[in-house]
């Protein structure tokens, strides 16, 4: 069994060997493999279309829908990439169709923050006396954060949030939007560039 | 590129914000199971919003609603028709049943009442193949009498002969 993988924010990807066999095993129904590959990556797709939704409960419906479309859609997965990149793909669809409809009725709906949020370093040095608005607390720095995030294009905010926020790499990114690394390069500096601009207040 | 990503730095850090954003406690110990009995059960979303099953079983209403939802105009010029038709439908009703509830005019023939009565004109009328009833409308509203009662007869009985 190969050793698992550690991602930049400090997840860890499961050893391929044992992922194999367990996407074998769910392939011929088997739920029990099932529950435990929805087990290893229900935070990381929840996270990633919750981040692109701003609602819980737009979040919770689109990941167990995700989850179960992978599972009737198992047969047709040729194992030509990942798993994890294959189940990351039905995600980041069914959320950006859903966008799409729901255009005009994007309606927030978001997470506390943990109780770590106000021990973050980098959250500490934001908000500091150099910051333009020092009595701005996080909830409300959530909130516009989260209002920026929604002002952007699907494809950029995707980007954003795969990279910025979930610490995924630029070549994963790429095979997850089906897109070279150079349109996920310059879609980063755009949405950060775009980020920034809405944030003038916020960020220094 | 590190400059770059130096430029964005102060952004990225408020990026880091987002990580904080957790669902409400104890909401992962439940997801796989719910995935699984969903997948068992077969049936679609469990919390799948009315709009979404509706849209996967009759996707033309769901096209229907989805157009009033983007243009609200729609929706209350529909709701607009629906209210007149109803009005008309309880204006028209409660005509036609103070209409039935009205018993005919009693009151002494007068003599054009009489002279159309007269059995000329009834033959007449009744030479006309094919119509049987009156066009009065009042007339043909009423109760049909019966052929037994006895009424007073106004006009001599015709031959039904020519009928045949």
């Amino acid at each position: 069994m190969s050793a698992p993988v550690t991602r930049t924010d400090g997840s860890e990807t499961p050893a391929p060997v044992e992922e194999e066999a367990l996407v074998r095993k769910a392939r011929h129904g088997d739920l029990e493999a099932y529950d435990e590959l929805v087990r290893r990556y229900q935070e990381r797709i929840y996270g990633t279309i919750y981040h692109m939704t701003a609602n819980h409960e737009d979040a919770n419906d689109l990941a167990q829908e995700s989850f179960i479309k992978a599972f009737q859609a198992l047969k047709s997965f040729k194992g030509g990439s990942s798993f994890y990149t294959w189940l990351y793909r039905i995600a980041v669809n069914k959320t950006i169709n859903f966008l799409k409809q729901r255009k005009n009725r994007i309606q927030m709906s978001l997470n506390d923050l943990d109780f770590n949020a106000e021990h973050d370093p980098d959250l500490v040095a934001l908000i500091s006396e150099k910051t333009p608005h020092r009595d701005v607390n996080l909830s409300e720095l959530q909130e516009k954060l989260n209002e920026a995030l929604l002002k952007l294009s699907e494809p950029h905010r995707l980007v954003v949030v795969l990279h910025d926020v979930q610490g995924m790499a630029h070549d994963e990114i790429a095979k997850v939007m089906d897109c070279n690394i150079g349109t996920v390069r310059s879609r980063l500096f755009y949405a950060r560039q775009q980020l920034q601009a809405l944030l003038s207040d916020y960020v220094k | 590129m590190i400059e770059n990503e130096n430029n964005f730095e102060s952004v990225r850090r408020l990026l880091a914000l987002k990580r904080h954003e957790v669902p409400p406690p104890g909401y992962f110990n439940h997801f796989s199971r719910n995935v699984i009995q969903r997948i068992r059960a077969g049936q679609p979303a469990q919390s799948e919003s009315f709009f979404d099953a509706l849209n996967a079983q009759t996707p033309w209403l769901g096209k229907v609603l989805n157009l009033f939802n983007a243009k609200p105009v729609f929706a209350s010029s529909f709701a607009g028709a629906l209210c007149v038709l109803l009005f008309l439908a309880v204006v028209n009703g409660e005509r036609a049943d103070l209409i039935a509830q009205t018993p005919l005019p009693v009151s002494a023939p007068t003599s054009a009442s009489l002279a159309a009565l007269s059995p000329t004109a009834l033959a007449s009328s009744a030479n006309q193949p094919g119509i049987v009833s009156s066009t009065n409308p009042v007339l043909s509203l009423q109760p049909f009498a019966s052929p037994f009662a006895q009424q007073p007869a106004l006009a001599q009985p015709v031959s039904l002969t020519s009928y045949r």
